[in-house]
């Protein structure tokens, strides 16, 4: 089995249009969020963590924004490697301005057409879950030998399809997102196109060494604590490591009053001794299909320039879990949790070289 | 290069006129509010388990379904529905191809990795299931609910290859009911043909 290292990132979300920026935007304390009106007795104004790009045609900036993550990531080098396309809402914004139509294959035909791509395309939609269950595919095709090099581009971008089907369910906060928070009521979405290369060729500042992803129907809207552990345990297990050698985990924590619980729940579980614990959110929003890329993308770069999120909501300490408030002293092995619609829990395991 | 048996499959391109009779039957009770997409996607995928024995999955078992055109009339009607107001909840829960996977997941009682792949031929899911799939193997379906509908499912268990009883087949052949092994090799799918 051929060793799979991450070779290239590349990440335009609220913080900013690349990895640099977005590590300065978080140094700094984060961006502030715009709103989203939306229609309807249950609608109104709700915080939004869009990427600072003109809003103008939606083809046209979406396709700025993926060659501007792809030629961060080095996608040129790879043209004829596997692409793997991850997103939960493909370009419903396009069709929503009339500017796209709802097909799947003329959606991946216009993004292998933008990155001149010549490999095999494949687009996975597993909810807030797929740019990871995306990665762990890459993997698994890499491993075996199918390829060599892959870019896992996740792509989530402005719609009101999206922000409309979570303010009927009401998962929506009105004010921030607070990961762990004692206050938590609900997420903040935001917008990202993020890309990993993943290469067999090394070496590289980081591994990719495994993943899990765990489907549980008994929650479709929610996560299962059963299911939070048997994804950690999973995923440990792929990755020939025992739980004590998790460093940091990344963890969903998108500031659900639920889901948060949940997942601490699977946290205290499945780790006698819990890793230091980081959530994204707060700083970028909750992306969607394009969080496990995008957030893989500013926490590896954060691990290796020494920044770290600033969380200014009160922790809850019910939940017997805390956000750690500075990068570790050792980070080998790092966990990176997304928790989704659809009963989804996946995990990836990196390991610093 | 995985060789799998094929141990059950419900090929309904499209379903039977009594389909949904059927998946009532299936379920114990008519299904309330997935949708006409997921409840295809079940009444297929729970004949091809029915077909191969079984009424769940093993743990170790995938689950990757692929459709060209997915949650199509499920996403027109919520984007109709925004022009004035929020969606109903069911509603957006609809537009969700992925939901179908976590409704199967529920109605087998198993836990486990299962994927939607949107608009790759059946024969691009199959080379990333074959490339994930352990030994409890793959329940693989093709998912459309536009154009009389399709839900093509075949339970895949990987097996030791028998050389020289495999022939090249086209993509088309991967739902046929003559065959009854198949593998992906380099050139693209080889068939088995029922014995």
């Amino acid at each position: 089995m051929k060793p799979v290292y991450l070779a290239g990132r590349g990440l335009a979300c609220a913080l900013g249009l690349d990895v640099q920026a977005s590590l300065a935007a978080l140094r700094q304390g984060g961006t502030a969020t715009s709103s989203y009106s939306l229609p309807g007795a249950l609608g109104g104004s709700f915080p939004y963590h869009a990427i600072p790009f003109p809003r103008t045609d939606w083809n046209e900036r979406a396709r700025t924004l993926v060659l501007g993550v792809a030629a961060e990531a080095g996608a040129q080098q790879i043209r004829s490697g596997v692409l793997f396309i991850a997103t939960s809402s493909f370009d419903i914004g396009g069709v929503e301005q009339g500017t796209a139509q709802m097909d799947y294959s003329a959606f991946s035909d216009k993004i292998a057409a933008w990155l001149e791509w010549s490999g095999p395309v494949y687009v996975i939609n597993t909810a807030c879950t797929s740019s990871l269950n995306a990665l762990i595919a890459a993997q698994a095709m890499l491993n075996a030998g199918e390829a060599e090099d892959a870019l896992v581009l996740g792509f989530e971008l402005d719609n009101q399809l999206t922000m409309g089907g979570f303010a009927s369910l009401q998962l929506l906060s009105t004010g921030s997102s607070k990961p762990f928070g004692a206050n938590r009521d609900g997420l903040v979405l935001g917008e990202a196109v993020a890309a990993l290369r993943l290469s067999t060729h090394g070496p590289a500042q980081w591994k990719m060494l495994g993943g899990a992803n765990v489907v549980d129907g008994s929650q479709p809207t929610g996560a299962s604590a059963a299911a939070v552990v048997s994804m950690y345990q999973r995923a440990l297990e792929v990755s020939d490591l025992t739980a004590d050698a998790i460093d940091v985990i990344k963890v969903q924590a998108a500031g659900s009053p639920g889901n948060d619980a949940v997942e601490a729940q699977g946290l205290r579980e499945a780790f006698s001794k819990i890793p230091s614990l980081v959530s994204l959110k707060a700083a970028m929003g909750h992306t969607m299909g394009a969080s496990g890329v995008a957030e893989i993308a500013l926490l590896t770069a954060c691990l290796e320039q020494g920044a770290w999120p600033t969380y200014e909501a009160e922790a809850d300490t019910e939940l017997g879990v805390t956000l750690a408030t500075a990068a570790p002293d050792r980070a080998r092995h790092v966990l990176a949790t997304i928790l989704g619609f659809g009963g989804s829990h996946a995990s990836v395991i990196l390991e610093r070289t | 290069m995985k060789t799998f048996a094929i141990s059950g499959r419900c090929i309904a391109a499209p379903p039977p006129a009594d389909w949904r009779e059927q998946l009532a039957q299936m379920l114990g009770a008519k299904p309330r509010r997935i949708g006409i997409w997921a409840e295809l996607g079940l009444y297929g995928a729970l004949r091809c388990m029915a077909d191969a024995g079984e009424k769940t999955l093993p743990p170790e078992a995938q689950i990757w379904l692929g459709s060209r055109r997915g949650t199509y009339a499920a996403t027109d009607i919520v984007l109709e529905q925004l022009r004035e107001d929020l969606p109903m909840p069911m509603a957006f829960l609809q537009t969700q191809p992925s939901q179908l996977l976590a409704l199967l997941a529920a109605q087998a009682d198993w836990k486990g990795h299962a994927c939607f792949v949107a608009g790759a031929e059946p024969q691009a899911l199959l080379r990333l299931a074959a490339a994930q799939a352990g030994k409890d193997g793959v329940l693989l379906g093709w998912l459309d609910e536009m154009d009389g509908g399709m839900s093509n499912w075949l339970r895949l268990r990987p097996c030791e290859d028998v050389a020289g009883s495999y022939h090249v087949a086209s993509a088309g052949a991967l739902f046929s009911t003559q065959i009854s092994h198949l593998r992906l090799a380099n050139t693209g799918l080889e068939v088995r043909p029922v014995a």
